[in-house]
């Protein structure tokens, strides 16, 4: 018996996987679990995104270090994935009756859950990467892959060529004008590219081409990516491969330079990522956010261009910053073009210039970090988290600093670009 | 820790509260926003769940609806469980008791069934009426250990107020010898706070024997002083009945002073983010370049573009480029469009302050005319989807009533003081 009710379309999240260029932000979570957006983290992205699309029914790919993803997750009720034909599987590696292993790259995830897959026999497989800001409605890319009875159709964004060697970048045709069109070419982070269409990883997908080009990919590779195998090889078997030409803002973080950057976005008067407009929800039970009382906004703070959740007392100075709750700046403290994660407190007569400091961190009186250097001329100082950080520490920019050090490895004087581990 | 289960606890949350006046016309008092993300019933659920007690009534009957949303399966509270649920109550038809509950103890009465369905030792009574933490486990304690029949919880106000509660005299063992429902004249300066722990089985008999007896304070208390067992329980903190819109602004402005005493967060009270507020569709709080922000709560889901001092703003207001709002309490989604003022006013939800209007301007000596005992110390009320035009001019001791819109004020846009839209 069918219904109505029962989505069409599973969607499948790839979130397994650590940055090693995000450093300490990376080291007790999976990148898609970083904080982001003063009160959210990466994942609500696509989460929220999906939500919005009517698509939830959803299994997330998560491997490395999946606890706080977990956590977060939770029930899947904040994204309202919680239901007869809704909800949230998390999908960590198994072992079975057959060959198992560790995921050994995305397009592995996915092909150790076939079974999953085969389960819920969806009439299209969405797959997304969880490691992305920005807005989109799946339901337009996935009218796109019925209407052209496409075996995949990827989403695209135009971008300069020389950023051509970071992305996967295709040559799509105009067929359908600015709607989108076939994929002529395609290639993983070429140095010349032939097309200026990066891949944006999301990607629909008719289920039996899947299931054939995964069982292919598992019996003749040894590399299992989607970007670099999967795609090549439907494009070599001569497959109906569409392109849908997305046009919004495309965030992305895989340097602490570019989560800073995109962190940014969030900020000015006309900023290009809009939270509310975009409709992002956390689950405001993960780290009790919930139970937080309004920001408190002290006698003599100053708060301009920021950010600032429930939760946080703030006394001192902020500047062009995101504050995530709970977070306390304590009077004569300046925070400026900073990213302060949840619970993390900051000491009378502070200077932050240009920091990331994770959750948990108290940072005692009169310390600076970050110099004096105008933003753009240094990199950002990134604190790990459950960080004690002794009064009167002066630590330079572009630092870091690894988790929970212990007291005898700080000093009182850290210089640029310095690791304390 | 109390074994779980052997306390019952019922809620009085059926008051009209009509002296909050415009704010209780489409809720209960209970239900009243309060502190930002709070509604005043918070502090009692949370008090009931702090002291580890879960099996829960609340009886309404005045405007149940924002109510019964608010506390919803009580989960927020932690009442879901085993032994843990909580349940409304409101007033039925039966063979003999088919009439609105008459006062406090008309209202347990009528619920007798719902008392002997679910067995207790003790029986705690509350109101959802006032700000306060309070351990109701040692309170249960010292029930116990005195075996009183009654408890009361008592706590020492000036004698000039004595005559807005119930007032006991007690020996030097804590009992109470003698009670006075709101006396004329002071014996003493120890009143209830409307806090009651029973033996249940005692209750039941008392309620039994004669069923003209309606009011706890009124009737039951003073008979059982004179034969029975019955105790004060001392409390010596803060503890507000913000029943006047006076009191109530007074209690909101306390959590933004350090000194006062309340601390929502830190006593782990707990709002439900859910229903109403819709916590999780809000962003951060933005806080635009230009802005103003001192000595004041923000919830999330605000943009700050004017300035906001000493003011309590529930989620979603929007205050525009300058605009100004001082001494004031904004429910959610309030707008306050640029170069609009609001002074020493309480904005229920989703009111539009036209550009360039003042709420709040006069003379604060003139007291409201139709509610001479509600609005006299220069408080402006404006009633929930109200729209102020753009230029008008509302005087002190003013009320707006609900959902009035621009062609209900005069043409010149002016309500002078102590007038009534």
């Amino acid at each position: 018996m069918t219904t109505k009710l029962k989505p069409a379309t599973l969607a499948m999240i790839l979130a397994g996987g650590r940055v090693d260029d995000l450093n300490v932000l990376t080291y007790y979570r999976p990148k898609s679990a970083v904080p982001f957006g003063g009160f959210a983290r990466v994942i609500d992205f696509p989460l929220s995104n999906l939500m919005h699309s009517g698509l939830e029914r959803v299994a997330i790919l998560s491997q490395y270090r999946s606890f706080s993803l977990i956590n977060h997750i939770g029930s899947g009720a904040a994204w309202d994935m919680i239901g007869r034909y809704r909800g949230v599987s998390i999908l960590p590696p198994s072992k079975g009756s057959g060959p198992s292993n560790w995921y050994l790259g995305t397009a592995n995830a996915v092909y150790q859950n076939l079974d999953f897959i085969q389960y819920h026999s969806p009439r299209e497989v969405l797959i997304l990467s969880g490691d992305h800001v920005y807005k989109m409605d799946y339901r337009q890319i996935i009218d796109y892959h019925r209407a052209k009875d496409a075996d995949l159709t990827i989403a695209f964004l135009q971008v300069p060529r020389e950023m051509a060697s970071r992305f996967g970048m295709a040559d799509v045709d105009n067929e359908d004008g600015e709607r989108g069109g076939r994929v002529l070419h395609y290639e993983e982070k070429p140095n010349l590219p032939r097309g200026d269409w990066a891949s944006l990883t999301v990607y629909c997908f008719r289920p039996r081409i899947l299931y054939e080009v995964l069982e292919a990919n598992a019996r003749d590779d040894d590399s299992f990516e989607f970007g670099r195998d999967i795609i090549p090889r439907l494009m070599h078997e001569g497959r109906r491969i569409y392109g849908y030409k997305f046009r919004g803002y495309w965030g992305y973080a895989r340097t602490i330079e570019e989560y800073w950057q995109t962190s940014m976005d969030l900020l000015g008067d006309d900023p290009p990522i809009r939270l509310e407009e975009w409709g992002i929800r956390t689950n405001l039970e993960h780290r009790n956010i919930r139970d937080c009382q309004p920001l408190k906004v002290g006698a003599g703070a100053v708060i301009s261009d920021s950010l600032v959740y429930n939760g946080c007392v703030i006394e001192g100075r902020v500047e062009r910053s995101i504050i995530f709750p709970g977070v306390h700046i304590r009077p004569g403290a300046e925070v400026r073009d900073s990213v302060l994660f949840f619970n993390t407190t900051v000491g009378p007569q502070c200077r932050l210039s240009k920091v990331i400091c994770d959750v948990n961190t108290v940072i005692g009186g009169r310390v600076e970090i970050g110099g004096s250097a105008a933003v753009q001329d240094k990199e950002a100082t990134v604190v790990g988290w459950n960080n004690h950080i002794p009064d009167g520490t002066v630590i330079g920019a572009g630092c870091t600093l690894y988790p929970q050090l212990p007291s005898e490895q700080w000093r009182t004087h850290i210089a640029d670009r310095e690791v304390i581990r | 820790m109390i074994d779980r289960g052997r306390t019952l606890v019922l809620l009085l949350a059926g008051g009209v509260g009509s002296r909050l006046n415009v704010l209780v016309q489409p809720r209960a008092k209970p239900a009243v926003p309060f502190a930002g993300v709070y509604r005043i019933i918070d502090f009692a659920l949370s008090n009931v769940m702090n002291s580890g007690l879960g099996q829960v009534g609340v009886l309404t009957q005045y405007k149940p609806l924002s109510l019964m949303r608010h506390i919803g399966t009580g989960a927020v509270w932690d009442f879901t469980g085993r032994t843990r649920g909580v349940k409304i109550l409101p007033p039925r038809t039966g063979f003999q008791d088919s009439d609105w509950y008459q006062g406090t103890a008309d209202a347990v009465r009528q619920n007798i069934d719902f008392i002997r369905a679910n067995p207790s030792r003790e029986l705690l009574l509350l109101s959802g009426d006032h700000i306060y933490q309070m351990d109701f486990d040692d309170m249960i304690r010292c029930h116990r250990e005195k075996a009183a029949q009654i408890t009361i919880g008592m706590m020492v106000v000036p004698k000039s107020e004595i005559h807005q509660f119930g007032a006991g005299i007690t020996n030097a063992e804590g009992r109470i010898v003698e009670w006075e429902e709101k006396p004329r004249e002071a014996k003493t300066d120890l009143a209830s706070m409307g806090i009651y722990v029973f033996d249940t089985e005692y209750l039941l008999n008392l309620l039994a024997q004669d069923r003209e007896m309606l009011d706890f304070g009124m009737h039951l208390v003073p008979r059982a002083v004179e034969r029975d067992r019955v105790f004060a329980y001392p409390f010596h903190g803060y503890w507000r009945d913000v029943g006047t819109i006076q009191a109530y602004w007074e209690a909101n402005m306390d959590v933004l002073r350090d000194d006062a005493g309340i601390s929502p967060e830190a006593w782990g009270i707990r709002p439900n983010p859910r229903p109403c507020a819709n916590m999780a569709d809000r962003p951060p709080v933005r806080f635009l370049r230009g802005n103003h922000a001192e000595r004041s709560l923000i919830s999330a889901g605000c943009v700050i573009e004017g300035t906001v001092v000493n003011s309590v703003l529930s989620p979603g207001v929007h205050v525009g480029k300058g605009a100004m709002v001082r001494d004031s309490i904004l429910f959610d989604d309030c707008h306050i469009e640029a170069g609009a003022r609001v002074e020493l006013a309480i904005l229920d939800k989703r009111i539009r302050v036209g550009q360039g209007a003042v709420v709040g301007t006069g003379d604060k000596g003139v007291v409201n005319c139709q509610h001479p005992t509600h609005l006299y110390t220069g408080i402006t009320l404006v009633g929930k989807d109200a729209e102020v035009p753009a230029g008008a001019s509302i005087g002190r001791n003013c009320i707006v009533s609900p959902w009035k819109k621009a062609a209900d004020f005069p043409a010149d846009g002016k309500v002078g003081d102590g007038e009534t839209v």
